[in-house]
């Protein structure tokens, strides 16, 4: 290659160089624009980062609506909690009692029978003295461990005991709990085993 | 190059906040995640798996079961569901007409549609669904009112999406359901049927063993291929196999022979059956169905 064609006008005007020039005001106000409708996007769908929304749920008020408030699973799961809670550490929360300690109530005729006043007066009074649960013989005491709880909480309870581990009775209800409960009166005594199986159901 | 240290830094910000969102945010919000409760209960969420089930996840993996499966239920909405349980004193014609008195409320007037064909074919079975809404207060106020005239009803929330209506599962596939699983096999394409809940419904071991060595045996439509490498056909010894599949005629070995699964066939279907999301969690609430009180 000659001199001659390097003499061309770029090289004459020397080196080209960048330089600063203003960003065109359309791409600012773009910009502006598309963040301000990200941020309402975000602020509608976002559920502000909480682990626990989902889509379709859209924040967590939105979700916290959806939750369940009542129902008969509702009340199966509130007996449910509270089973385990007092009665499932000697009866097991499978149902299937411990020996020397307490009798199963899955399969229990005192449990699973058409009748409930006779199965709500035993964890509000308290049970001494020797019954036969499904042809084996206890002699125990039981504590009135139920007589603390709410009529409603007692009647979930024992509606989940009568609904679980193969038993099929029906429900029980709060209001049957506070019958029974007026019925016993304020300083209730355990009843004596043979007293309690020869009670009506 | 002058602006060297201006395009380096203009690069480096663009990656970084991509990072900052797809890795770190993401992190930040649920790396943390640890077992949880199944809604109104006190069972944990979810459960570790068996040593067979583990061991199954990676042959799950090895084998590419998730190149045609996916393990994610979706979800497009949530809705309240009114059910009757039970009519107490009044018969269903009686009900009927109630109902139709209830059309009157303007804040009823929207749904007088839905309800009155839901009814037109009822026959009177319960329990019925009466009325699906997304807007509570509908909901709140139809129950009030059954309440009032000794009708006994439940408010069920339940999920809705194409997802749910196949069948797949009651709700959404949510992060904790996979807090075991390593790694976890989202899947892209349903060429077969969603996995998420394969637990639930298909609970029989032999079923899944079945599918595995003849998709056909079980599912006449399947276009599943075969996995008969991982099972052994043998003869029947002096006593056969207790793990024998237990197939069609058609399917079945010849006179004489067996069809046992090899350990990695056992370790498969054990996965395939811990494959169980369908539980209620707080993030993903329905009402499950109870089974019935007799």
């Amino acid at each position: 290659m000659s001199d001659d064609h390097q003499s061309c006008s770029i090289l004459s005007a020397g080196e080209p160089a960048a330089t600063r020039s203003a960003a065109p005001m359309w791409i600012i106000v773009t910009t502006l624009v598309l963040l301000f409708l990200g941020g309402i996007y975000f602020d509608r769908h976002s559920g502000w980062f909480d682990a626990k929304v989902y889509a379709p749920y859209a924040s967590a008020e939105n979700l916290g609506a959806y939750q369940p408030q009542s129902g008969p699973a509702v009340f199966l799961a509130r007996g449910r909690k509270n089973y385990e809670a007092v009665c499932g550490i000697c009866h097991g929360p499978d149902g299937l009692g411990k020996p020397g300690q307490a009798p199963a109530l899955a399969g229990s005729q005192l449990v699973n029978c058409k009748g409930f006043d006779r199965l709500i007066h035993i964890p509000l009074a308290g049970l001494a003295g020797p019954i036969t649960v499904a042809g084996q013989g206890w002699n125990l005491n039981m504590a009135a461990m139920g007589a603390a709880l709410p009529d409603d909480d007692l009647a979930a309870v024992l509606t989940y005991i009568r609904s679980s581990w193969g038993n099929t009775a029906g429900p029980v209800a709060g209001d049957d709990v506070k019958k029974v409960r007026a019925a016993i009166g304020r300083n209730p005594q355990p009843l004596g085993g043979a007293q309690t199986m020869a009670m009506p159901e | 190059m002058k602006t060297g240290i201006s395009v380096f830094l203009a690069a480096f910000v663009a990656l970084g906040a991509s990072w900052c969102g797809f890795v770190l945010a993401p992190m930040l919000q649920l790396g943390g995640a640890k077992q949880t409760v199944v809604l109104q209960s006190t069972d944990n969420w979810p459960l570790q798996r068996t040593g067979d089930a583990t061991l199954g996840l990676q042959i799950y993996r090895a084998y590419g079961c998730a190149a045609c499966h996916t393990e994610q239920v979706r979800q497009t909405g949530a809705a309240f569901e009114i059910t009757l349980n039970s009519l107490g004193v009044q018969k269903p014609a009686d009900f009927i007409e109630f109902t139709k008195s209830l059309f009157v409320l303007p804040e009823l007037a929207a749904y007088t549609n839905a309800i009155a064909t839901g009814l037109n074919d009822w026959n009177g079975g319960l329990p019925k669904t009466l009325l699906t809404s997304t807007d509570k207060d509908i909901v709140t106020e139809m129950a009030d009112r059954l309440k009032a005239v000794g009708v006994k009803s439940e408010t069920r929330i339940v999920a809705t999406g194409a997802d749910i209506a196949r069948g797949w599962g009651s709700r959404q596939s949510v992060a904790a359901d996979y807090l075991y699983d390593q790694p976890v096999q989202l899947g892209g394409l349903r060429a077969g049927p969603d996995l998420a809940n394969i637990g639930v419904r298909a609970p029989d071991a032999n079923w899944q063993l079945a599918h595995l060595y003849a998709p056909k045996s079980v599912t006449p439509a399947s276009t599943m291929p075969s996995f008969k490498f991982l099972f052994e056909v043998r003869p029947v010894g002096a006593t056969p196999s207790p793990d024998a599949l237990n197939l069609p005629k058609e399917f079945a070995a010849a006179a004489g022979y067996e069809v046992i699964p090899k350990p990695e066939a056992k370790q498969l279907a054990a996965y395939l059956l811990s494959l169980k999301a369908n539980v209620p969690l707080y993030e993903a609430p329905f009402t499950p169905v109870m089974p019935p009180n007799k």
